[in-house]
């Protein structure tokens, strides 16, 4: 288990504050935040590339903070891969293990092993000076597992590469997380951590400001920050009333939302997913406890299918399949009915 | 239609002066320079054995010198220290010291009296007039160049891949040898040449430290003081010959090497 306690860094104007962190054996733990907001200056506290102002990291019931890089046994994958250009891609991956200690039979066997595994064998005699992103950063990975790390580190994997290997990648990593290898990946892109963590950490200006499983995290944003890192855009300024005790939320005193909860703040926001909102050419004829007429006033391609905004008072963003699209076509300007279920309306107390 | 402006002809004018002027006495000493005076220089004893002289201890200095200034370097790249700019002001000293002046300093330090000069009469050896004090002479003056340089090729290496290095369980020791030392071998090798080339060179700090045995800027300056131009002349040709074929063998192999790449240099496929 890894275990931070009250981590405090000053990097210049940056401050990392008084970070608190449980990661148990077999997470796979995905720190999400914006570039600058402190998440791979945490990773690098975590492999010792830098040390602690003030508190401690602990590995498995010891206290690591003041180890040497090479003496932790935690492997680090960096952003850009540092991959050492004065080496074949075989003399990358066995670097760690052919210092001369090794017999140089079994680190050809370990380098082939962990080769075809990550499925390079084929680049293992050539320089890495024409490698893909992809390529390259199998080439960094099997340079890491190769030491049989404690714990592995990923500083934005995906940021370089295309999008057609992501998945590949992403299930190589789940592949090594069922193994049992404990993975901190860090990324500013939270449909990763949809697709891989078991844990979330929300990372910003060096402060972790929520945590969770991804469902509690991105069900229930504790904020507007973590709202929008969630990828929800819809965002409405309401009064939240209990009429006959039915709670409903008052938006520009224009749009009533029907509620689900037994409590809710006196004003706050009140956010929607775009895939948790029903749109329909008609009204629908059993609705959920909300629907309003709108209108449609754009729409774009979206990595779902598309994305409608309709104008039903207030702008709703609305995620539909491509091939519900191509089944009910919609066109700009033309008259939608919009609807979603009391349950599907999270709320967010006070101005954040 | 003229294709270039009046500010680039000025720039050409300008350009081909300084080059001329570069060029100019060299191809004059070339030229005055006969074939028969060249070939007669080449075979004379004292010459063949002064450009020798100039050339190994030359190399000497700067092999023996490299083994502690190239560590130094990477320190210098690499880490933060009190009154780090103080030291690398007295790294560059010796670039702007008159080289006579750095002669007289460094007799004060290896003569019989001087410290250095006390620790090698202890085993018999005096600096002075010596091989092993012209090296010392040639070093002194031509240091900046190596360390300079190979500071500046560890600067360019990415110290993340030194970290990447310590992070895959290899010693301080083992990074550099295998991560900083190959990458910065360009820089390196060209601050070795360029070190080398400086000592071979150098007249100022050698003529106070050793005039016997005679390094060849000495004996061409021998010969053109005891018997005039025309007798140094050939000597010096000869002596930019060997010192171009050395220089340019070098360079050679230092630019065989590739420069530092950390990324994939293909889009992503």
């Amino acid at each position: 288990m890894l275990t931070l306690k009250k981590i405090s860094k000053k990097l210049g104007d940056f401050h990392i504050n008084d970070i608190d962190l449980e990661i148990s054996e077999g997470t796979y733990y995905v720190l999400l935040g914006r570039s600058g907001s402190g998440k791979t200056q945490l990773l690098e506290l975590i492999a010792g590339l830098n040390r602690p102002d003030s508190g401690e990291i602990w590995l498995d019931s010891e206290d690591i903070t003041k180890k040497r890089i090479q003496d932790r046994s935690i492997g680090l994958v960096f952003q850009d891969y540092a991959i050492f250009p004065n080496m074949t891609v075989f003399g990358n991956i066995a670097y760690s293990i052919s210092s001369g200690r090794v017999d140089r039979t079994i680190v050809k066997e370990r380098v082939r092993k962990v080769a075809t595994d990550l499925n390079i064998s084929h680049l293992l005699g050539r320089s890495t000076h024409h490698l893909s992103g992809g390529e390259l950063q199998r080439v960094a990975l099997a340079r890491t597992l190769i030491t049989s790390p404690r714990l592995l580190l990923l500083d934005e994997p995906m940021a370089s590469i295309d999008a057609s290997l992501k998945d590949d990648i992403k299930r190589l990593l789940r592949r090594l997380n069922s193994q049992g290898l404990t993975i901190i990946h860090v990324t500013h892109d939270y449909r990763e951590a949809v697709s891989l963590a078991t844990m979330v950490g929300v990372i910003h200006n060096g402060r972790i400001i929520q945590e969770g499983k991804p469902d509690d995290v991105f069900r229930k944003p504790v904020n507007k920050f973590v709202a929008r890192y969630s990828g929800i855009r819809n965002f409405f300024r309401v009064e939240f009333k209990n009429e006959n005790g039915e709670w409903k939320a008052v938006c520009n005193d224009k749009l009533i939302f029907n509620l689900s909860e037994n409590s809710y703040p006196r004003e706050g926001l009140l956010i929607l997913r775009s895939d948790d909102i029903q749109i329909s050419h008609k009204m629908p004829s059993f609705t959920t406890g909300n629907c309003f007429k709108g209108i449609v006033r754009e729409i774009l391609p979206s990595e779902y299918g598309m994305e409608i905004a309709v104008d039903a008072g207030e702008t709703f963003y609305v995620d539909i399949s491509a091939n519900t699209f191509k089944q009910h076509p919609l066109s700009e300007l033309s008259e939608v009915w919009i609807s979603f279920s009391p349950e599907a309306g999270i709320a967010l107390p006070g101005n954040n | 239609m003229n294709r270039y402006g009046p500010f680039n002809w000025i720039l050409l004018l300008l350009s081909s002066m300084v080059l001329l002027f570069l060029v100019a006495p060299l191809l004059g000493l070339f030229i005055h320079t006969g074939v028969s005076e060249f070939f007669e220089t080449a075979n004379d004893k004292e010459v063949q054995e002064s450009i020798w002289l100039t050339v190994w201890v030359s190399f000497l200095a700067t092999f023996f010198f490299a083994i502690a200034a190239v560590p130094f370097a990477w320190l210098l790249a690499r880490k933060s220290f009190p009154l780090k700019s103080v030291v690398q002001g007295i790294i560059d000293l010796p670039v702007v010291l008159p080289h006579t002046a750095a002669g007289i300093a460094l007799l004060g330090f290896i003569s019989r009296d001087g410290l250095l000069g006390k620790a090698a009469s202890t085993v018999g050896l005096n600096l002075v007039n010596n091989p092993a004090g012209i090296a010392l002479a040639m070093a002194f003056v031509s240091l900046p160049f190596l360390i300079n340089s190979a500071r500046d090729g560890f600067a360019a290496v990415p110290e993340r891949l030194e970290k990447a290095a310590l992070n895959l369980g290899a010693s301080r020791s083992r990074v550099f040898f295998t991560i900083s030392l190959p990458l910065a071998w360009r820089s390196i090798i060209t601050g070795f040449v360029m070190m080398f080339a400086r000592g071979m060179s150098e007249f100022g700090a050698v003529v106070i430290i050793a005039y016997h045995p005679m390094i060849a800027p000495v004996l061409i300056y021998d010969r053109f003081s005891s018997f005039g131009l025309s007798y140094a002349r050939p000597a010096a040709v000869l002596f930019i010959v060997v010192a171009l074929v050395v220089f340019t063998i070098l360079r050679l192999l230092s630019e065989r090497r590739k420069p530092i790449v950390t990324k994939s240099e293909n889009a992503d496929s």
